[in-house]
């Protein structure tokens, strides 16, 4: 067979649609050797595009066992030879060494960010041996057929070092710390109470587990304090209007009653109309952060589930490359272009005609910018098959924000009437769009409540139909939630946007956070003050974004990678020797948090007998079999107990029982489908079925 | 000595967290006193069932009303 150029893409899907978008009639021939697809096109000269399966190489410890620490020795090895359930990579590795030996050029066409150029250069130096000086790039960001051509008509003569260097020092970095500080935290435990359970935690994980335990400090420590505040029901002209008193918040509560007191059944005197009128700016185009935000806002995807969302549409050409931080929309993307693709769909028909109209279309654009990938926009494409509902809804909101940065401000008018009462003050207050602009195309995602005002006239007499006094508290601060966690470790410049949302999930999956709301568990909790007491520069804001800052630097070939890890070394071997000395006090820290966060995962709820004991799964000394038993058994309290399965796991479900109210349970059993077990022998649903 | 709410090691009579909850109770007394015109038994009993109070507060006011006998 002649040679051939050999493009590695970074999934399968990006693969197929590179091979399509290159071939000179569209029809690349699909093969498939043990398991691994790759495609073979013909244009200038026969091209075989294979796809990498995300990052093919991996790090780990250079030699020795895997129960101790320090170590700071490292290399990179097929993810097959480090990692369990990765046996498909051989297959995969094998087929590209096979494949790059009848190639005589070498293109990395994975996605142009930190990950993608290290897969690409991973592969091209392992498993084509050395290919990576002599490979080339395509650069894209979006998988339409126009621009791949363009991407592989203009390639660059070299991969992008920058990028590569970066990429291999977060991988490295983040390795040493993880590793280093997962293993003393597990051995740690394991010396002192000889059971195995793994802990962890790393570089941007534990900064990230403070500003929870922080917060979740705060609110627990938080004491509410009292404040009024006084509405009055007003009639104007045959409608009745709620209007607020002039102070926000009265914090003596004999203050609101004496306001009460002097204005109920009173009529007042309109004093001022105040109108304002004010332009609101079209929102900025999508970075990854805003796009994660609205979309939790919006229908509360989670940012990681956001992004895996965004990422199907990209790879089927419907969206540009989401991993990006720009705020800005270049020209360069045909803006023409894309109304008219979205044009052909009957929900954005005429909203994109509308725009096609104007003499000038021009972004409004945020401040933000990322020198590989402008803001995420549609690229005009319409789907090809049904998309799922969370798909459809992430699609509809990149087309929607997209046309709504080329709208026109809107406007809006305020009218706040003060009426005078017995020498109190009271606003009444409307509110109404004058000219809708961007909001048309925005619509089911920013809705303005309009509240519309009769006319009013200075002087006019209003009567109180009824003053009302709301007993109010302070709030504690809000928890966070998956998306404000991921915006706050922007703000804070820790993590990178590619990574915050995965290392959200890993906090939850450890077992460190819970729930939506996010509230930090005990073992969390524990985990982080034993952190913070005992090696506190690992939970460091100002070091995280330190090394962070040094990556980007990385990038701009402005620093080098070797003095990034000697510095990250260099910082870890004091902390994790001043770690081995306090081993045994640690140690006995992270096991009490360790039992106790297992007692706390078998609690199922308070006692319904006694009302002061808590209800939890025991297991029984004589025969080891587990029931239900109340904590008031061992002072001799209270005797409720209920039978359980004995096969499969059983969990507290944390949510309660539909028809009588108790905790339910959750039951997975081999061979059957998961159910949700009520234990009350008495449930009204059970007596049903009887 | 022992935190008289979780029995962990006490800074004074409490563990580091529920002493913080503690100086934050005392603190807010005047707050609400102020408010409400009303004694420190009752302060108590209005902040241990308040929703928004935070749990280790709660348990700090629930154990001063215990020892207090109130």
């Amino acid at each position: 067979m002649e040679k051939y150029a050999l493009i590695i893409a970074e999934k399968p899907e990006a693969a197929r649609r590179i091979a399509q978008a290159l071939d000179k009639e569209g029809k690349p021939e699909k093969f498939e050797e043990k398991g691994v697809p790759y495609f073979h096109a013909l244009r200038d000269k026969r091209l075989v595009v294979v796809p990498a399966l995300g990052h093919l190489y991996t790090v780990v410890h250079e030699r020795g066992r895997r129960n101790y620490y320090p170590v700071f020795s490292f290399k990179w090895v097929p993810r097959y030879l480090a990692e369990r359930g990765s046996k498909n990579i051989h297959a995969w590795i094998e087929v590209i060494s096979e494949l790059a030996n009848g190639a005589e050029e070498f293109i990395n066409a994975c996605d142009y960010d930190l990950e993608g150029s290290l897969i690409g250069y991973s592969i091209l130096k392992y498993a084509c041996k050395d290919k990576e000086n002599i490979a080339k790039r395509m650069k894209f960001s979006t998988l339409m057929k126009s621009e791949l051509e363009k991407a592989y008509d203009e390639l660059l003569l070299h991969l992008d070092f920058g990028l590569i260097e970066a990429g291999k020092t977060r991988h490295e970095v983040d390795w040493l710390y993880g590793v280093n500080l997962s293993r003393a935290l597990t051995l740690a435990a394991k010396r002192w109470s000889g059971r195995y359970a793994t802990l962890s935690t790393g570089r941007v994980q534990g900064p990230t587990l403070k500003f929870l335990v922080e917060r979740e400090k705060a609110i627990q420590c938080f004491v509410p304090t009292p404040y009024w505040n006084i509405k009055a029901e007003v009639e104007v002209k045959g409608f009745v209007y709620e209007a607020e008193y002039e102070r926000e918040k009265i914090e003596k509560k004999a203050e609101a009653d004496a306001v009460m007191g002097a204005c109920e059944g009173k009529t007042g005197e309109i004093k001022e109309v105040e109108m304002k009128k004010f332009r609101q700016m079209p929102p900025f185009p999508f970075d990854v952060g805003s796009l994660q935000a609205e979309a939790y806002r919006l229908f509360g995807y989670t940012p990681r589930g956001t992004l895996n969302i965004a990422e199907r549409l990209y790879l089927e050409a419907l969206i540009s490359y989401p991993r990006t931080s720009s705020q800005k929309l270049p020209p360069v993307i045909n803006y023409q272009a894309i109304l008219n693709g979205l044009s052909k769909d009957r929900n954005y028909k005429d909203l994109a005609l509308g725009l096609l109209t104007k003499t000038e279309l021009k972004p409004l654009e945020g401040k933000k910018s990322d020198p590989a990938h402008p803001a995420v926009y549609p690229t005009g494409n319409l789907p090809e098959r049904a998309l799922s509902e969370p798909e459809r809804k992430v699609f509809d909101l990149v087309v929607r924000r997209f046309m709504a940065v080329f709208g026109d401000p809107s406007v809006k008018q305020s009218m706040r009437v003060s009426i005078e009462v017995n020498g109190h003050c009271f606003y009444l207050r409307g509110r109404r769009v004058l000219e809708a602009g961007w909001l048309r195309f925005y619509e089911p995602y920013a809705k303005t409540e309009e509240v519309l005002l009769p006319p009013i006239k200075e002087g006019e007499k209003i009567r109180l139909k009824h003053v009302m006094r709301e007993d109010k508290f302070i709030n504690p601060p809000p928890r966070y939630n998956p998306s404000s966690l991921v915006k706050k470790m922007e703000d804070k410049g820790i993590g990178t946007k590619a990574t915050r949302a995965d290392i959200v999930e890993t906090l939850y999956s450890r077992g460190y956070i819970a729930e939506k709301r996010i509230f930090v568990t005990s073992l969390g909790f524990d985990v982080a003050e034993t952190l913070g007491k005992y090696c506190p520069t690992v939970v460091s804001v100002e070091l995280t974004r330190d090394l962070e800052e040094k990556m980007e630097q990385i990038q701009n070939n402005q620093e080098k990678r070797e003095n990034v890890l000697v510095e990250a070394v260099d910082r870890l071997k004091p902390t994790l020797e001043e770690f081995k000395t306090r081993e045994t006090l640690i140690g006995e820290a992270l096991s009490a948090a360790i039992k106790r966060a297992k007692m706390q995962e078998r609690i199922i709820g308070q006692c319904p007998d006694c009302g002061t004991g808590q209800l939890m799964i025991l297991y029984s000394r004589k025969t080891g079999k587990r029931f239900i038993g109340c904590t008031s058994y061992f002072k001799g309290n209270c005797k409720t107990s209920f039978p359980l399965p004995q096969r499969g796991t059983v969990k507290p479900a944390r949510r309660t029982c539909r028809a009588c109210e108790w905790p339910l349970l959750d039951v997975r059993m081999k061979g059957r489908r998961p159910w949700a077990l009520c234990f009350n022998p008495n449930c009204p649903l059970k007596e049903k079925r009887n | 000595m022992k935190c008289k709410v979780c029995g962990k090691e006490a800074v004074d009579t409490y563990c580091e967290l529920h002493e913080k909850a503690y100086k934050n109770l005392m603190e807010k007394y005047e707050v609400w006193k102020n408010a409400l015109d009303i004694s420190w038994k009752e302060y108590l009993r209005e902040v241990a069932k308040n929703a928004y109070t935070g749990s280790w507060v709660k348990e700090v006011a629930e154990q001063l009303m215990r020892s207090e006998g109130g």
